[in-house]
C-alpha cells in the first residue's frame, strides 16, 4: 500500500467528506511531548536545542502537533481537518525506518460526540473504496465502559484510580490485579515507625513546602492511606470480575446484550444500550464488525470510542486505519478547558 | 601496531585505587614516565600494553569505539550507557570492589511514601494538582527511566545532574532523586531516605573488553591473568 496515487485517492475521499487540509509545523517544543507522553517517549524523539536554549524536536506524531495547533492558535468551535506528512521517530529495531508517513483526519471542538464518532468511522470506511481487499475486520472498543465498570466495584478509591491509570500498560495492569488479590498494601511495623514522624510533622505549619509538596498534603495522604485498608477476599472477587470483563469479545450487534448479561451476573448496576455503539450491523461492505473490551489499551490518550480496520489483501492481513476519541489530549497539552477530539490515522 | 593492547583505568577515586591494586597483586608494575599526573602509562617489561587513565564514564565509550581494548569501570556506568554501546562491550570479570547501589531517595518528611507503588500514586496526584510532573534529579537518566516505568511510575520528568544530586530536592530543582550510594550516609546526612523497594541496580568494579578486541589471544591471556588474583 505504498503508491503515491493511493494516498492521494485516500486524501481525496477524506476531503470529499468536508475535511479541510492543514499544514503542520515540522518541529515542536520537546517539553510538550515529555509533559504529555512522559520520559519514556524521549527515547523516540530527535531533539536539539535552539538559540534560546529551548529543547526542540522533530514532530514524532502528527496528532499531537494538530492538537497543539488548535490550542496555540486559540481556535474555538468545531473544526474538521486532515493532514498528511512525515513523522520522525527513533526505533530500537535497526530495520525500522525513522521516517513514518502519516495521513490523519480529525474532528476537534464539537460537542456532538456520538455523531462525530460515527462520521470518523464512516469516512474511514468510504476511503476503503480505493483499496483492493478480499475481507477484513472492523474492531470497535470503548475505554469508557471499563471506566464505568471500575467506578462500580467495591475497592478503595485509591485502587480504582490506580487501575484506571494503568489500563493501557497491560503487564503492569496484570501485576496490579495480582497485588489486589493479596493484602500487601501496608506494612504494620512501618506504619508504627512513621506514626512517630507523623506526630512530629503535625506540630509544623501545614503550609510549609518540602521538596515541592506541602506538609498538609503529605499528612493528608498519610492519613487516607492508613485509614484505607481492604480485604484480600474482596480484592480476589473484584480481580476476577475485571479479568472476565476483559475477555468479552463478540459481533457488534451482540455487544449490549453480552455486556448487560455480564453486569447482571456480577451484580453491577450498569446497563448499556445498543445505540451506544457507533455501528450495529455485523457486516459493513466486506468487513466483519466486532466489539472487544480490551481493544484500545495500546494508546494512553484514548478516552472513549476506539476502532481499527484490518484488511486481508493478497492473503496477508494488514492494518489499514486506527482511530478513536481523545478528549483529554488538548487539556493535557495545556488547555484550561476540556476540548473534545476524535480522529483516525491511515497506516500507509 | 595491531598487537598493542590499550587498557583504560579510571583516573581518580576508589575505582582507580582498586584497579592499581589488582595490577600490583599480579606483579604487573605500572610505569608513568612523567610522574603521577601522566595520563599515559605502560607496564614494565610488556611493550605491547599501553595504559590510558580516563574518566570511568569515558572508558566505556572508548571501549565501544574501539580506541580501548580493555577497560575498568563501574557496572552502573555500563548499564547506563546507550544500548548500542553496551552491545559492543563484554563484562569479563566483576570484582568485589567499588560496591555501590543505585537507589531512589526521597525527603525524610515524605512519610506517606513507603514504596514505589506509593510514589506511583503521588506522581499522578502531583501532576493532576500542579499540572506539571514530579521531577527526579539523577546522573543516571536511562536506568532511572526504565526502573520507574517498570514500577508503574510514569508521571515524572528527569533533571540531569552531574554532582551533589542530594541537594536537588531542597534547592527547588527536583522533588526526589536517584543516586549511587555505598553506605547511605550521604543520603541520610542530607535528610533523604531510600524508598523500601527503590533499589535500581547493584554495581561493582568490572573488567570490560571490547567484543571485537577480544579475538586477540594476548588480550584473552591478560584478561584471565587479571581475573584470578585480586
Amino acid at each position: 500500500m505504498k503508491s503515491k496515487n493511493l494516498s492521494e485517492n485516500i486524501l481525496r475521499s477524506v476531503k470529499s467528506k468536508g475535511f479541510k487540509y492543514i499544514d503542520l509545523p515540522s518541529v515542536i517544543e520537546a517539553d510538550h511531548i515529555v509533559q504529555r507522553s512522559g520520559e519514556n517517549f524521549r527515547k523516540f524523539i530527535f531533539s536539539f536545542t535552539d538559540q534560546a536554549g529551548k529543547e526542540i524536536c522533530l514532530r514524532p506524531d502528527l496528532t499531537i502537533v494538530s492538537c497543539l495547533r488548535y490550542l496555540e492558535n486559540n481556535l474555538k468551535g468545531k473544526e474538521k481537518i486532515f493532514y498528511s506528512g512525515q513523522a520522525y521517530r527513533k526505533s530500537q529495531n535497526k530495520k525500522d525506518s525513522i521516517i513514518r508517513e502519516q495521513v490523519g483526519f480529525e474532528i476537534i471542538g464539537s460537542k456532538d460526540e456520538k455523531s462525530d464518532d460515527r462520521e470518523i468511522i464512516n469516512t474511514s470506511l468510504k476511503s476503503l473504496q480505493n483499496i483492493k481487499y478480499t475481507s477484513g475486520t472492523l474492531t470497535i472498543g470503548n475505554v469508557e465502559i471499563f471506566k464505568l465498570l471500575i467506578s462500580k466495584l467495591e475497592i478503595p478509591s485509591r485502587w480504582k484510580l490506580r487501575l484506571l491509570r494503568h489500563f493501557w500498560r497491560e503487564d503492569y495492569f496484570n501485576d496490579l490485579l495480582k497485588r489486589l488479590e493479596t493484602n500487601a498494601d501496608i506494612d504494620p511495623t512501618e506504619v508504627e515507625v512513621d506514626k512517630k514522624k507523623f506526630l512530629n510533622l503535625l506540630k509544623k505549619d501545614p503550609s510549609t513546602i518540602i521538596a515541592g509538596r506541602s506538609i498538609g498534603e503529605i499528612l493528608k495522604r498519610f492519613d487516607t492511606k492508613i485509614k484505607d485498608p481492604r480485604k484480600a477476599s474482596k480484592g480476589k472477587k473484584v480481580s476476577k470480575i475485571i479479568r472476565s470483563f476483559l475477555k468479552i469479545k463478540c459481533p457488534i450487534n451482540d455487544a449490549a446484550k453480552k455486556l448487560n448479561k455480564f453486569f447482571k451476573k456480577n451484580k453491577i448496576n450498569l446497563v448499556v444500550d445498543q445505540k451506544y455503539f457507533p455501528i450495529s450491523s455485523n457486516k459493513v461492505s466486506k468487513l466483519n464488525v466486532m466489539f472487544s473490551t480490551t481493544f484500545g489499551r495500546q494508546l494512553e490518550y484514548y478516552t472513549g470510542m476506539v476502532f481499527k480496520i484490518d484488511i486481508k489483501s493478497n492473503s496477508k492481513i494488514v492494518n489499514y486505519v486506527n482511530g478513536g476519541r481523545y478528549d483529554g489530549l488538548i487539556s493535557d497539552l495545556g488547555s484550561q478547558k476540556k476540548i473534545p477530539a476524535v480522529g483516525a490515522a491511515f497506516n500507509l | 601496531m595491531n598487537d598493542l593492547i590499550k587498557i583504560g583505568i579510571p583516573s581518580k577515586g576508589r575505582l582507580r585505587e582498586s584497579v592499581l591494586n589488582i595490577f600490583k597483586k599480579n606483579k604487573l608494575k605500572l610505569i608513568s614516565k612523567r610522574g603521577d599526573r601522566d595520563l599515559f602509562g605502560s607496564v614494565k617489561g610488556k611493550k605491547n600494553i599501553q595504559i590510558i587513565y580516563l574518566h570511568a564514564r569515558e572508558i566505556i565509550e572508548r571501549l565501544a569505539d574501539k580506541s580501548l581494548d580493555m577497560g575498568f569501570s563501574g557496572l552502573d556506568l555500563l548499564k547506563e550507557s546507550e544500548i548500542n554501546i553496551q552491545k559492543n562491550i563484554k563484562v569479563f570479570k566483576s570484582y568485589p570492589f567499588g560496591k555501590a547501589t543505585l537507589v531512589v531517595a526521597i525527603p525524610n518528611d515524605f512519610i506517606d511514601i513507603f514504596s514505589m507503588a506509593d510514589l506511583e500514586e503521588v506522581a499522578f496526584e502531583f501532576k493532576d494538582k500542579k499540572k506539571r510532573r514530579l521531577r527526579v534529579a539523577t546522573k543516571y537518566p536511562n536506568l532511572t527511566r526504565e526502573f520507574f516505568y517498570n514500577k508503574g511510575v510514569t508521571q515524572f520528568s528527569l533533571v540531569k545532574s552531574v554532582g551533589s544530586t542530594e541537594v536537588a530536592p531542597f534547592t527547588g530543582s527536583s522533588e526526589l532523586i536517584t543516586d549511587i550510594t555505598s553506605t547511605g550516609s550521604t543520603l541520610a546526612a542530607n535528610n533523604l531516605r531510600i524508598i523500601n523497594d527503590g533499589y535500581i541496580l547493584k554495581s561493582e568494579l568490572c573488567m570490560m573488553v571490547g567484543k571485537s578486541s577480544f579475538k586477540n589471544k594476548n588480550l584473552q591471556k591478560l584478561a584471565k591473568l587479571l581475573s584470578t588474583k585480586y
